[in-house]
């Protein structure tokens, strides 16, 4: 046995953010026990401030709170709160970690998470959470859906701690006897694998910048107290108004790039998300209030550069008309006229210098890497960059300068929730290549009670109805939606529920469940789609089997969607819990089905996304089959000379493809195609063109994209026009045509940011100005432009785009409807562009033009292979990701997952990544022994079934099938879908649906 | 007097149902007359439900998938 | 028509006596003239009551479903299309079944018959070919065969079964495509009209199911109508409505199954136009999916198959 005995199959997680939180899930998922550590006194991070997020204005606390809630329960997670990592020593396989743990005062083992003791606690602090907008007590709980749920207390402000016998008024109020003033603090001592680090980052501290006047001008706050003022759960309840004298602005300015793009503050990289948020909070601002709001962003690029976001920034621009307003902003003042208003003193492109005055204005402030980080960075060695976020050595994603330790998130550089969640992933895939032996090996499973048997048993409904703070019950009357509930057939039990997600709510309906001895359990809140499996899950818990559960949409469906009719929404709640009361009655237990499962992958695409996915699964013990549809291996990527950090990509790409050849455990195959698959999640079977058949557990897609052939600016037929490829091996040749050129322009955005392609190509920017680089290096007399709509360096590729200017790189603004016009010449093409700051047109006789073509998917492979695979597309042709934040590599059908530009544009850095992250989260699945279905399946009554074969003909997965001797048709549970479509087809009902039978649905629409 | 239609809208878990969701996540303002009966798919609608709604005293009935 | 049931009575001996088959399904001759009645075979003995004439209007698919052991059947054109749906639905195993065709150009309608003699009764028939002689007690009465057949059968094109082991009598020659005057006629009509027909039509009902019965694709174990859960239907026959919908719902139950027998319409005792409702259906598909119920073995069921090219009037297109 290969085994060592030294190596720990568990791995440090420093952080609960939704990095930390997923990485631990991806790994707990996948064999390994996690030691999550989070500095304050509960998991959440960041996600739980932010109001909504963007593109897809969900709401932050309501998706990130399922995975709150598992990872909270999570048996192989261990949650460590109010702790800091003081030493990590050891090495890759066996690291020994000091954490310093703070004393909480509660236990919250014992806390019911019930407040009266904050009710009682007589100090008054700032709330942190809510950006100091209004006050908490000295005991508190971090948010309302905070795990664990439980109280702590803040030791600098309690009264008892400094004099014992000052205070005590929340040792007499707790029932629970939580509360200990001694508690000490701890040190804890731990064995573990692998380190993740992701600390996450720190918001940047603006009283630097006296121009922005904020402390001095009281309607001047950052962006962070925004998302607080939006939020239900803010201070304000959601209600936007001013915090100093509570009045609703008419009119918000945002000002971006504050304590960004900033070397005079040694902020010079771009924090790459606030373009995004600051949009987000105009458009959410907008829909808060019932008159017209006046919303103007200040900005200097909008870097709208992440997958959809462009579309968000045009339909906030030419639908909810924010005003965006490109400009350098010198101070902002007060208007002095007593109306408490700023004014906003700026520069316009062509420099004409303007005021204009705002009730509000937020600043849309940079992210920091987090200070705590420093001093323990020192101490391991750990590199960090000049701005102190973690040096992630080049092409590993999610790498750190010390081996066995990985960070993942805004701690590497500031990215957004979708790339932190994805790096999580790739992190957990990374931590856990090392510990590939020792998997399982200190995990637990998990044990739910005996599930009570409720055959026969008189219905006793349990009714719960969430206020989701003021979602729902400001405009649905919860407390008469529970007493119409009280009145109706087998409801035993019924309540209204502040959040019915909580963990306290949780513990609550448990004992409502025991002590009313229910038997079926109806939870009216927001989206089943969302918070379904975690109700379940309480079910279980409770002894009742997971399908004893239905549950109401009254929120998005209701009081969101019919905000100014609260007597009809009222109407509406009550309809839909009488209908879930009476759908439940007719509940019964299902069964899960447990089937076997292959454990090999398959990985479509051959480039380096592909290449990095299968040697990952690799190290992970696991078979891999990689296919490729052309010769030979390594994607798009051949093409490419440089890297974004000026990486030897040609000897990169050899060495990876020269590994995974050598690779035992992967089966490379080229020149074939995907011709058919059958099957499903642990039972795939994929024909290829060879003929050859694979049998897989899971896929993981990377078909990559191309780069778009221009038709625009005499493209193919000039031979001094080329795409930013073909000018890539002419700068690593050295070619004549560039140490010779005089002038050299690139232009930007071909065939992106159009109405063709309504996406931003997100590489082409820094890719330009990383070519405009090597030209002057080659050619230092030569003259260089970019013209461009916006230069969409994000990040530290800022200060690459400062390095071209200070080396005199010209930058050219166009506007989309006045794009630069290239012409013929002699020897050269003339190039016109009219500018933005003289306002006249230029013209460049350049030598070379560079095109910044679009990536564009591949659409064909990638349709062939949506319809095998059953994972749908987006409108632009590149793969479609289960949910746009928090499932960025997932897709909605089981065990199949993908990574690089397949998804859309990205640079090789985070293609590696993404990689990694497919990796990651399909060891979730590889993990398993077998393969649980969930069960919600046809079922034939074989009594009524005249085995016609009907529901054999429609089954679209092929789950059916009449038995020849029996003349009954027979449900394939395992591929079964639980569509329905057999049901609606069978005249007889001799075919239904566990979960949703004729009956059950015809039981609603008799409550009607 | 006013008209009060009562609508039953049968919406696929995946698409409409979702898309429902997301009506409500960008505050999408409709009239609160609709019904709605999440089911796994539209493949799920049985003819047999449109017409037990009808018969039911519904005044509408909304299929999307 | 003696000369086939000649034939039909040495087919069936020789099966039953060469142990082909255990059972022939055919027709005896009825009580009175043209009441042909479905006839159960099982000795060479028992063959001799097997008969054809103008009145074996019965479709015998419907005592072919899940048959144990081998059974021949004598089957006109409308039977083989039922047998051919109901071999597609699993219902027949063709393997076991030994079809004895015959080609058929229309059974007699009785209701006509009456009509036309004012209700006397007819004691005795001679077939003459185009004509027929019905005679009784003090008359003799010659009339044109084609008046006298049922509505289904002249509607018939499929009068030649399109499936069969052995045929017995010779193939007819294809007949000119139907245009379903009456299914468009009834399609002008208004909304209202046609509810108002429909109620009419229904208020006869008194739910006896003798279509359903007479049906050989109503074979469910429970129809949707008797099932209490959930009760998709009232049960009442007081209730006009339920009694259209129990129709409607039937005969959608059938699109692409029908074979227009005419069993149901046969064998309604209210007289209720019941072919108005499954032809509409019949052309709707015909139109539709170009699809016909049982002309061939190989066809899918056209309710149950999904085709890219499908039309979809229903979805309303920008």
């Amino acid at each position: 046995m290969s085994t060592k005995p030294d190596k720990v199959g568990a791995v440090l997680v420093v952080g609960a953010g939704i990095a930390g939180i997923q990485a631990s899930l991806d790994l707990a998922e996948s064999g390994y026990y996690v030691y999550l550590v989070e500095k304050s006194p509960a998991i959440g991070g960041t996600m739980p401030m932010l109001d909504k997020t963007f593109p897809t204005n969900d709401c932050s606390m309501c998706i990130l709170s399922p995975k709150l809630v598992e990872c909270g329960r999570h048996l192989n997670v261990e949650t460590i709160t109010n702790s800091e990592v003081a030493d990590i020593q050891g090495e890759p396989g066996n690291f020994k970690v000091t954490i310093n743990k703070k004393a909480r005062m509660v236990d919250p083992d014992k806390c019911t998470g019930c407040g009266s003791c904050a009710e009682e606690c007589p100090v008054k602090v700032d709330d942190d959470f809510n950006q100091g907008l209004n006050k908490r007590k000295a005991i508190y709980k971090l948010y309302a859906q905070a795990y664990p749920n439980a109280y702590a207390i803040d030791t600098t402000r309690c009264l008892k701690i400094k004099k014992p016998k000052a205070c005590g008024k929340c040792l007499e109020v707790c029932q629970a006897n939580a509360i200990d003033h001694l508690m000490q603090d701890e040190t804890l001592e731990l064995q573990v694998g692998s380190v993740i680090l992701c600390p996450g980052f720190e918001k940047y501290d603006v009283s630097q910048l006296w121009y922005y006047g904020y402390g001095k001008l009281p309607n001047v706050i950052t962006s962070m107290e925004f998302e607080r003022l939006l939020s239900a759960s803010g201070p304000f309840g959601g209600h936007l108004q001013r915090p100093a004298d509570g009045q609703e602005p008419k009119k918000i300015a945002w000002l971006q790039c504050v304590g960004s793009r900033n070397c005079r503050n040694e902020h010079g990289y771009c924090s790459s998300v606030c373009c995004m948020y600051a949009i987000k909070e105009a458009v959410i601002a907008k829909e808060h209030t019932k008159y017209p709001l006046d919303t103007a962003i200040f900005f200097m690029d909008m870097r709208t550069y992440g997958k959809d976001f462009e579309k968000y920034y045009d339909r906030a621009r030419l639908e909810n008309g924010v005003r965006f307003i490109r400009s350098r902003v010198f101070e902002v003042t007060d208007t002095f006229d007593d109306t408490g208003n700023c004014q906003i003193r700026y520069s316009n492109e062509d420099g004409t210098i303007v005021t204009e005055d705002f009730d509000l204005v937020v600043l849309s402030l940079g992210l920091e890497p987090p200070s705590g980080m420093v001093q323990l960075a020192d101490k391991l060695g750990l590199e960090l960059n000049k701005f102190n976020f973690c040096e992630s050595p080049s092409l590993t994603g999610v790498g750190t300068s010390k081996p066995g330790i990985f960070v993942a998130g805004a701690f590497s550089g500031p990215r957004d929730i979708p790339e932190t969640v994805m790096q999580a992933s790739a992190a957990a895939s990374d931590s856990a290549a090392v510990l590939a032996d020792v998997r399982g090996t200190m995990t637990k499973a998990k044990e739910y009670p005996a599930e009570k048997d409720v055959a026969g048993e008189v219905i006793r409904t349990g009714v719960f109805i969430c206020h989701c703070g003021i979602n729902i019950g400001g405009v649905v009357n919860v407390p008469e939606v529970v007493a119409y509930a009280k009145t109706l057939p087998g409801v035993a039990f019924a309540d209204e529920k502040l959040y019915a997600c909580s963990q306290d709510t949780s513990a609550q309906i448990k004992e409502a469940i025991d002590q009313y001895g229910l038997n079926r359990v109806v939870v009216a809140s927001c989206s089943p789609r969302t918070h379904e499996p975690m109700f379940q899950e309480t079910l279980k818990e409770a002894g009742l089997n997971a399908n004893l559960f239905e549950m109401t949409n009254i929120r998005d469906q209701c009081s969101w969607v019919h905000m100014q009719e609260p007597e009809k929404a009222t109407a509406k709640a009550k309809d839909l819990v009488k209908m879930a009361i009476y759908k439940s009655a007719l509940l019964e237990p299902i069964d899960g089905v447990t089937l076997d499962m292959n454990h090999d992958a398959l990985v479509i695409g051959g480039g380096v996304a592909g290449i990095t996915a299968s040697l990952g699964l690799s190290k992970q013990g696991y078979k891999v089959y990689l296919v490729e549809k052309s010769a030979e291996l390594g994607g798009i990527a051949n093409q490419l000379r440089f890297g974004m950090r000026g990486e030897d990509l040609p000897s990169y790409i050899s060495d990876l493809v020269a590994e995974v050849n050598a690779d035992a455990n992967i089966k490379v195959s080229t020149g074939v195609e995907i011709t058919d698959v059958h099957g499903f999640v642990g039972n795939f079977e994929t024909t290829l063109s060879s003929g050859d058949v694979i049998p897989h557990g899971v896929t993981i897609i990377a078909t990559g994209a191309r780069e778009y052939k221009p038709t625009e600016y005499l493209y193919g037929q000039n031979k001094n026009v080329m795409t930013l490829l073909e000018l890539e091996s002419l700068l690593a040749n050295k070619d004549s045509k560039v140490t010779g050129a005089k002038n050299v322009v690139f232009v930007q955005c071909v065939g992106s940011r159009d109405a063709e392609r309504p996406y931003c190509s997100r590489i082409c920017c820094t890719k330009s100005v990383k070519q405009a680089l090597k030209v002057k290096e080659l050619n230092p007399n030569a003259n260089v432009f970019v013209l461009y709509r916006d230069i969409r360096t994000y990040g530290f590729f800022e200060e690459m785009y400062r390095e071209a200017r200070n080396k005199g790189v010209i930058f050219v603004r166009y506007s989309a409807d006045n794009k630069p016009v290239v012409e013929a010449g002699a020897d050269s093409v003339k190039v016109t562009v009219t500018d933005h700051v003289l306002g006249i047109p230029i013209e460049i006789n350049a030598d070379i033009v560079g095109l910044a073509a679009a990536i564009v998917p591949d659409k064909d492979t990638n349709s062939k292979l949506s319809q095998f695979y059953k994972v749908p597309l987006n409108q632009e042709g590149f793969f479609l990701e289960a949910h746009m934040k928090l499932r960025p590599v997932d897709f909605g059908t089981d065990g199949v997952f993908m990574c690089g530009l397949a998804h859309g544009p990205k640079n090789l850095e985070e293609n590696i990544s993404q990689a990694k992250a497919a990796v990651g989260r399909a060891c979730t699945v590889l993990a398993k022994q077998s393969i649980s279905v969930e069960g919600k399946s046809a079922f034939v009554n074989e009594r009524k079934c005249a085995g016609c074969g009907d529901c054999e003909a429609v089954c679209p997965a092929k789950a059916v099938q009449v038995d020849a001797i029996k003349k009954v048709a027979v449900v394939n549970e395992a591929l079964c879908k639980g569509c329905g479509a057999c049901a609606s087809t069978c005249r007889c009902g001799a075919i239904n649906v566990k979960g949703c039978t004729n009956q059950q649905l015809i039981a609603m629409i008799k409550a009607l | 007097m006013e008209r009060d239609p009562k609508i039953v809208a049968f919406l696929c878990n995946w698409c409409s149902y979702a898309g429902a969701d997301l009506a409500g996540i960008g505050r999408i303002q409709y009239p609160p007359n609709i019904r709605v009966v999440r089911i796994p798919c539209t493949g799920r609608i049985n003819p047999l439900f449109i017409i037990s709604a009808l018969r039911h005293g519904a005044d509408g009935v909304l299929t999307s998938g | 028509m003696q000369a086939i049931a000649a034939q039909v009575k040495e087919a069936a001996k020789k099966l039953l006596e060469d142990k082909k088959v255990d059972l022939v399904v055919g027709f005896a001759e009825g009580s009175l003239p043209l009441r042909g009645t479905p006839f159960f075979a099982r000795t060479p003995e028992e063959a001799n009551q097997l008969t054809w004439n103008r009145g074996c209007e019965n479709n015998l698919a419907n005592f072919l479903r899940k048959r144990e052991g081998k059974v021949a059947v004598v089957a006109k054109g409308c039977d083989v299309r039922s047998i051919v749906a109901l071999t597609k639905e699993n219902q027949i195993d063709r393997d076991n079944l030994y079809i004895i065709g015959v080609p058929c150009d229309g059974m007699v309608d009785r209701k006509k018959v009456g009509k036309l003699l004012g209700g006397k009764e007819v004691l005795e028939v001679v077939d003459q070919g185009d004509t027929i002689v019905l005679k009784g007690n003090g008359f003799a009465e010659t009339a044109k065969l084609a008046d006298l057949l049922h509505n289904s059968c002249i509607d018939c094109r499929y009068g030649n079964p399109v499936v069969y082991d052995e045929l017995i009598g010779t193939l007819m020659p294809e007949k000119a495509e139907e245009d379903f005057a009456e299914i468009k006629a009834f399609e002008a009509k208004t909304t209202a009209e046609r509810r108002a027909f429909m109620t009419e039509e229904f208020s006869k009902c008194i739910r006896c199911y003798a279509c359903r019965n007479a049906c050989p694709m109503c074979y469910c174990t429970e129809c949707f109508v008797d099932c209490s859960q959930p009760e998709w239907i009232g049960k009442s026959a007081a209730n006009v409505q339920d009694n259209i919908l129990f129709q409607a719902v039937r005969v959608f139950h059938s699109a692409g199954r029908c074979a227009d027998c005419g069993a149901c319409e046969r064998a309604c005792p209210m007289g209720i136009n019941l072919r108005l409702l499954t032809r509409k259906l019949v052309k709707d598909v015909k139109v539709l999916f170009n699809a016909e119920a049982g002309v061939s073995m190989d066809d899918k069921a056209a309710m149950a198959t999904f085709a890219a090219d499908d039309p979809e009037p229903f979805l309303v297109k920008e």
